[in-house]
């Protein structure tokens, strides 16, 4: 099954969603390996990555996290934004 | 101590509901045998787990499981 991504927003999350599931499983990697230095330059690198595409994401659609859930607009978007089962990302 | 990410781990787009396989999604996340279940054994088994990085990847799998699958799961209903 092929998944057609057309838009700008849609691309932005998926490719969130590829960079997270590798934060992910790296945590879990060295929860068991704590002192791999390699793992954790490679987590560092992919989590800094994450961190910037979540940011760029709140600027154009809103924010997906509340650590990017500026308050410098009018309103508080964070709420306003429908949930991913109600037709949101 | 929880967060959540107002996103889905992998787009799910539902073109046509479907109640019978519905049915059986839900029982795989909130049944018997389901992610609720065993999230909530990882999370609570965590607190006599005597090693310190194995109870820590517990609690990362505990809060994961659910997360996965839940809000994949959830656009079928």
């Amino acid at each position: 099954m092929s998944y057609k991504m057309n838009t700008e927003q849609e691309n932005m999350l998926r490719n969130i969603g590829i960079v997270d599931f590798v934060t992910i499983e790296m945590t879990e990697y060295l929860d068991t390996h704590p002192f791999d230095r390699e793992a954790m330059e490679y987590f560092n690198h992919y989590m800094r990555m994450k961190n910037q595409m979540m940011h760029d994401y709140a600027v154009k659609f809103g924010p997906l996290s509340l650590s990017v859930a500026d308050t410098c607009g009018k309103e508080w978007k964070w709420a306003l934004q429908p949930m991913p089962w109600e037709g949101g990302c | 101590m929880w967060n959540y990410e107002k996103r889905l781990q992998f787009p799910v787009k539902i073109t046509q509901p479907n109640a019978k396989l519905a049915q059986v999604i839900i029982s795989q996340f909130g049944g018997p045998d389901g992610e609720l279940a065993a999230s909530m054994r990882y999370l609570s088994q965590r607190y006599t787990m005597p090693y310190n990085e194995v109870a820590g990847l517990l609690t990362d799998i505990g809060r994961e499981a659910p997360e996965m699958f839940h809000l994949r799961g959830l656009r079928f209903f």
